[in-house]
């Protein structure tokens, strides 16, 4: 997909099955959204495909398209109360009325909406509001759900919450999602399937699991969760860092790129990879401690359960297991 | 106190001069159609001058013909508005061009456009020339003063048009990208669009074009003295022959007591007219 000069995707290509969660990750500008818009049929890919059950659909309009759209803003109609909007798709989609009512009911129960359905969307809090957009989506029953950042408008516990009610909700009606995020904690609760985009390619794709503890690009690894990551020359299946030697699972050697997480590691020494640090700083987070040690030129960061007591410019000796260490490529464009 | 003192203080400059020019206006216009403050006679309360107008052929005419004129152009003119302002509602490559041109109209009197209208469907004008001359008719048609008023109307939309324009397109240009997407992407078709999200979101630009446009078609003076029928009068014509020409300040007060009262019932109707399809596409 281009825009004048600039390349938005780039051979990017997925399936996706019947009722599955997929979630188009990324940073901002890498091309989620531009694809969205494409299965959506709002933009028109500079060449490529799109097919559903085997049928091209490229050429069919959005508004003929098996497909429905939650956005971010949530796009209700500001002149239609609630039971009219949700009514809308229905009506459009030329459904009897008996069954566009039976359909606004039922959504309206199933998303706890009955006491606001005469009320306009401005009378609404933003949460109330994403649960319209959603009931609207639902009520024209597409085989596909387009998410486009829905939460990104939530404060973060309703943002919890209203993630919670949409992966219910999606394995309770059935329908395939497909989920465009910034947010990884987001991406990994929620979907079945992650797609890690970057600069318009797929950096990575795979279960939440596997993107988390298996990152194959720097990339996929940093932007996912919180990781440390040493780059430098392997010897023996061993990057001396600043931190003490490191060994990997796969005894990988050459120019290496190591990433760990925070959290996998034991505090003490270890029978290998026993690494020390200095304290930098320690942040207590309620269910567990940020620590931040440095060595030379570098830093890392240790999520260690409960409350560390530890002070800043002590030593501090930790280890993690060989197999918690992983080795990626520098990967993406 | 001293609260609605300041409000009514900075409110005095604005709407106290549009109160004193309107209301007196009116007030003096009411007056003179009852016998009253006459300024070139004496003064004294009367209904004959309203019995003799309505009672007239030419008063109930050229009623019929403002009121014609007015909401056939207001229509009209929103009508051809809209789609522009849709069709420009997104830059594209000419699009500020058009725009300008679109409203160019408003730049020019409307007297000279009037006179530049005449010389294009003139007897010998422009349009009669070049199809002469080219062959394609024998010899000239009449076109200028028609009897339906065509002429006047479409000088009406040419002038009054770009104001329809203005209002629409800023009112399309606010509609939410999404909000239209969203529509779209739940089956509504260009048609089903329009009626059911950009019409009703955009009413209130169009009342307020309706309206403008009614009062100042209703209300016209130089397209019909030069462009329109020669055999009716609109209510701003037959106003000014009744005291220019007649010297007949009362009927002419009449006359413009109805235009008034034209102008204000017009534009009730056609707001309601909007609040009804406002409703009835919801």
């Amino acid at each position: 997909m281009h825009f004048g000069g600039f390349s938005a995707l780039n051979g990017v290509s997925f399936t996706a099955s019947r009722d599955e969660f997929i979630t188009l990750l990324g940073p901002s500008g890498c091309g989620k959204t531009t694809l969205l818009n494409i299965v959506a049929g709002f933009l028109k890919p500079t060449k490529g495909s799109l097919h559903v059950d085997g049928s091209d659909l490229l050429a069919v309009p959005p508004e003929n398209r098996d497909s429905a759209m939650c956005f971010q803003s949530y796009a209700l109609f500001p002149h239609l109360n609630v039971a009219d909007n949700i009514a809308f798709g229905p009506r459009q989609k030329g459904v009897k009325k008996n069954e566009t009512v039976a359909r606004v009911e039922n959504l309206l129960a199933q998303l706890g909406l009955q006491l606001h359905a005469q009320k306009l969307p401005n009378a609404l809090s933003g949460g109330q509001q994403q649960r319209v957009a959603l009931a609207r989506a639902l009520a024209v029953k597409p085989g596909l759900v387009l998410f486009d950042e829905p939460l990104s408008n939530l404060d973060a516990k309703l943002r919890d919450q209203v993630r919670n009610e949409i992966r219910a909700l999606q394995k309770q009606v059935g329908f395939t999602a497909l989920y465009v995020t910034h947010d990884q904690a987001e991406a990994l609760a929620m979907s079945d399937r992650i797609l890690l985009l970057n600069n318009g390619v797929v950096e990575q794709e795979g279960s939440p699991k596997d993107i988390y503890f298996r990152p194959k690009t720097r990339f996929a690894a940093d932007f996912i969760g919180a990781a440390n990551i040493h780059a430098g020359r392997a010897e023996g299946g061993v990057l001396h860092t600043a931190f003490g030697p490191l060994r990997t699972a796969d005894g990988a050697d050459g120019d290496v790129t190591l990433v760990w997480r925070p959290e996998a590691v034991l505090l003490g020494a270890g029978a290998v990879n026993s690494l020390v640090g200095k304290v930098a700083a320690v942040a207590f987070q309620g269910a567990y401690s940020d620590v931040f040690l440095a060595a030379g030129n570098e830093t890392v960061r240790l999520q260690v359960a409960g409350n560390l007591d530890v002070t800043a410019g002590a030593d501090l000796q930790f280890s993690v297991a060989p197999e918690n260490v992983i080795s990626v490529t520098d990967g993406g464009r | 106190m001293r609260r609605a003192l300041t409000i009514l203080l900075l409110l005095a400059p604005g709407l106290g001069l549009v109160i004193a020019l309107m209301g007196s206006v009116f007030y003096l216009a009411v007056m003179q159609s009852f016998g009253l403050m006459n300024f070139a006679g004496e003064s004294a309360l009367s209904l004959s001058y309203w019995q003799t107008m309505l009672a007239e052929p030419r008063y109930w005419r050229a009623l019929q013909y403002s009121t014609y004129i007015a909401t056939t152009s207001s229509l009209l003119a929103v009508a051809l508005a809209y789609p522009l302002a849709l069709l420009l509602r997104k830059p594209f490559r000419g699009s500020l061009l058009l725009s300008a041109l679109i409203k160019a109209p408003l730049l020019v009197p409307g007297l000279v456009a009037a006179f530049l209208f005449i010389n294009v469907i003139a007897y010998h004008g422009v349009i009669n020339e070049l199809m002469v001359r080219t062959g394609l008719w024998d010899k000239p048609i009449r076109m200028q003063n028609d009897a339906n008023g065509y002429g006047v109307i479409f000088l009406q939309l040419w002038k009054q048009m770009p104001f329809a324009f203005l209002l629409l397109s800023g009112a399309v240009q606010g509609l939410p990208e999404p909000v239209l997407l969203a529509a779209r992407d739940l089956g509504a078709g260009t048609m089903a669009r329009f009626r059911k999200i950009v019409l009703p979101l955009t009413a209130n630009a169009m009342q307020a074009s309706l309206i403008l446009i009614f009062i100042g078609a209703a209300g016209d003076f130089s397209f019909q003295a030069a462009a329109g029928p020669t055999s009716k009068h609109s209510l701003a014509t037959l106003m000014s022959n009744l005291q220019g020409e007649q010297g007949d300040w009362n009927s002419a007060a009449v006359v413009a007591v109805t235009l008034m009262a034209l102008s204000l019932f017009g534009s009730a109707i056609l707001a309601l007219a909007v609040r009804g399809i406002q409703r009835l596409v919801r």
